[in-house]
């Protein structure tokens, strides 16, 4: 699992972390009883605030997604489903932006819904362009 | 926390009223420092703002000339040694008296006075940032100074770290490489770290306090999570003729385009909102800023 933060996110970085956490487990990069890396591990990568990661980590284990097995590491929950279980916060999350963004610019929810129906459509319900191009050999897909 | 003498007081670091003055000149203008203990603290102030003798007066280097500073309840005037012990600092300039040592020699002159010295670690540290060891103090460049200085630092592994401008003539490369060693080390054990830096974006993501010295004067001190929700930037449509009136006050920078302005506000962003809307502006879009960009708000001067 790579994870990534980007500056330009208004969200806090613990959360950022946890949505890519979320992300690695729905396409398949992360997978039951995978190691992740240690806080210190990531920390160092990331160049973050090593309670910033843990802060990510305790948020991931409250929700039973990973566990700690102590002495071990971290490691993802044996029994994730992540299409059931991750999904709902990751379109939470997008929705929630995409809702921020609208209200900023003055824009009725309705209309952002059918915007986003008529773009789906454009697009002939072909997976978005920037989905196919992280990921590369996939089995099929969540859907 | 394993050091020893620690008040009742959260503060790590903690100074009360504290003056400097150098001639007719002030240094340092009534600061009340306030660094919780185990934050990692960013001071953020142009050249002469005050920082590095704030960083001296806590090492005792230099005396203040009214007010107090505490670290770990000690009182930095009277327990100079003792608060040396427990703190790991990398000074603005280089020390001349060991200019003969080799790198090396001066590690093994430092272990002598640390009880808890790690030496595994320093070596450890010494590859990490490349620090020749064979080189004499007084030959190596200025980045090589910085990262043996580091290496004295770091490898005593003390409760407080006081960084003056750490990553000051690294190249980008061993600038990242010291921060991540710096993320490395703040994992492996509780410390408490004061830093100042003009690379600010570089640290934005280690950062959990941030400090805004102006003129000697500690402007601003809060969480990064304050500074993240109370100094924001607003995109705004105004009126023709429109003039920002009581919102002056606390308007750091502004540029317009027309019957476009953006200006960074401090403020709770629901507040300033009704503020704005009230003055007949309508609020297209607020963004938060980069640690930098809100911290040099609090350093430009009011527009005008």
């Amino acid at each position: 699992m790579l994870v990534t933060l980007d500056s330009r996110d208004d969200r806090p970085l613990y959360l950022q972390i946890v949505d890519q956490v979320r992300r690695a487990l729905l396409d398949g990069t992360l997978r039951a009883e995978d190691p992740l890396p240690s806080v210190r591990e990531l920390a160092g990568e990331l160049v973050v605030n090593p309670r910033t990661v843990s802060q990510a980590y305790r948020e991931l284990e409250g929700e039973g997604v990973i566990y700690i097995r102590r002495g071990q590491g971290t490691f993802v929950a044996p029994n994730i489903h992540p299409d059931r279980r991750e999904r709902r916060p990751l379109v939470r999350g997008v929705a929630e932006r995409a809702l921020i963004e609208a209200r900023r610019n003055g824009l009725g929810v309705e209309e952002l819904v059918t915007m986003i129906r008529e773009l789906a459509a454009e697009d002939g319900g072909e997976r978005s362009p920037s989905t196919t191009a992280v990921r590369s050999g996939e089995e099929g897909g969540a859907a | 926390m394993t050091h020893t003498n620690a008040s009742a007081s959260d503060y790590a670091v903690s100074t009360h009223g504290l003056c400097k003055r150098y001639g007719r000149d002030t240094a340092l203008d009534q600061v009340g420092l306030r660094v919780p203990d185990g934050a990692v603290y960013v001071l953020v102030g142009v050249n002469g703002a005050g920082k590095s003798t704030l960083f001296k007066l806590l090492m005792n280097l230099e005396r203040p000339d009214a007010g107090t500073a505490e670290v770990f309840g000690l009182d930095t005037g009277r327990a100079g040694s003792e608060v040396r012990a427990q703190v790991g600092y990398v000074p603005d300039r280089q020390d001349a008296p060991y200019r003969s040592m080799t790198s090396a020699r001066l590690l093994r002159h430092a272990a002598a006075f640390y009880p808890k010295w790690d030496h595994a670690y320093a070596d450890h540290l010494t590859h990490a940032l490349g620090v020749p060891p064979q080189q004499r103090v007084g030959g190596l460049s200025k980045g090589e100074t910085r990262r043996l200085q580091l290496v004295l630092a770091l490898a005593h592994r003390p409760p407080l770290l006081l960084l003056d401008e750490p990553t000051d003539g690294l190249d980008p490369v061993v600038r990242r490489r010291a921060l991540a060693l710096l993320a490395e080390h703040l994992a492996d054990a509780p410390t408490t770290v004061l830093m100042s830096t003009h690379h600010v974006h570089e640290v934005e993501s280690l950062a959990d306090h941030v400090g805004v010295l102006r003129d000697g004067r500690l402007v601003a001190q809060m969480t990064r999570e304050e500074l993240r929700r109370t100094v924001r930037s607003y995109q705004l449509e105004v009126p023709d003729g429109w003039a920002p009136g009581e919102l002056h006050a606390v308007e750091l920078r502004r540029s317009s385009a027309g019957r476009d302005v953006r200006c960074t506000l401090v403020g709770e962003e629901q507040q300033v909102t009704q503020r704005l809307t009230a003055s007949g502006a309508r609020v297209r879009q607020v963004s938060t800023l980069a640690l930098e960009d809100a911290a040099l708000a609090f350093l430009s001067e009011d527009a005008s």
